[in-house]
């Protein structure tokens, strides 16, 4: 009995958080408008676009309480999650990230570059031509 | 301080990118003149789920114990930063050792050499057709 009240709780939670949305029209986990964050051409950022998130009941109770213990709305909960899985998709995608220290060079001379203990002309080489490229590479981090 | 050791770094952080940061266990990429470039190590498991960057390598328990590291790590060659040779980011470089927890085998610093040169091809083609800012 408690188990069911949970879920239906958190069923109406849920239900709540979508219904309020500006757009009255609740939408699939793929929303049929792409970059919701997008600028119309000149005009206002658009607003949030409605998902439905089906979930079975335990979890969504779970959920719930996650999100009560951490002061939050479901929504929030769930939307936060789903931004930080999002960045980390993105940081999977960036090839190299540099943090460059304050008064460090821009260049370097090959010559420069400390030869590792036995290492083979051809991978010093290699590392040469890579401390060219990093010294270089602007602070992106 | 030489190229293709496991040093104690001040990372810098994301939030903080300026600054030195958290203490961790970085390797050196490369050495030129006063200053080094370090790719960050880290003991924090990558989530399973979660497509691994391609400039990540993972040293399991016994690989990682014999580089003088008590747990598994995530090494990130595709998470750098260049750092001038100082006690300011390298707490331990006035000590004895100079903070080197370990060197790595030549073949290993081989495979991280042509891992990170890979990396550097693939950064510039996509700063090609993306533009400096990517």
């Amino acid at each position: 009995m408690v188990t069911w009240s949970i879920a239906w709780l958190a069923i109406a939670c849920i239900w709540h958080h979508i219904l309020p949305m500006p757009q009255a029209h609740r939408q699939s986990a793929t929303p049929k408008h792409a970059a919701p964050h997008r600028r119309a051409s000149g005009g206002k950022p658009r607003g949030k676009v409605a998902i439905t998130l089906r979930l079975d009941a335990d979890r969504a109770a779970r959920l719930q309480a996650i999100a009560a213990a951490e002061n939050r709305s479901l929504t929030n909960y769930v939307e936060t999650a789903l931004l930080r899985d999002l960045a980390r998709h993105e940081e999977a995608d960036r090839v190299i990230t540099m943090y460059v220290a304050p008064g460090t060079r821009s260049t370097v001379r090959p010559e420069d570059v400390v030869r590792a203990e036995g290492e083979p002309d051809e991978i010093y080489a290699q590392r040469q031509a890579l401390a060219m490229q990093l010294w270089s590479m602007p602070d992106n981090a | 301080m030489v190229p293709g050791a496991f040093v104690r770094v001040l990372f810098p952080t994301h939030e903080k990118p300026h600054r030195p940061g958290l203490l961790h266990i970085g390797y050196v990429v490369i050495t030129a003149g006063p200053e080094a470039v370090i790719a960050y190590t880290t003991s924090q498991p990558w989530p399973s789920t979660m497509p691994m960057p391609m400039g990540a390598r993972y040293f399991a328990a016994r690989e990682a114990a014999r580089l003088n590291q008590s747990r598994p790590f995530l090494m990130r060659l595709d998470q750098l930063a260049k750092l001038p040779m100082t006690r300011r980011w390298f707490p331990d470089l006035e000590q004895p050792g100079r903070g080197v927890i370990a060197i790595a085998p030549p073949a290993l610093q081989t495979d991280l050499t042509l891992l990170a040169v890979e990396l550097g091809r693939r950064h510039r083609e996509l700063v090609e057709m993306r533009g400096p800012s990517a």
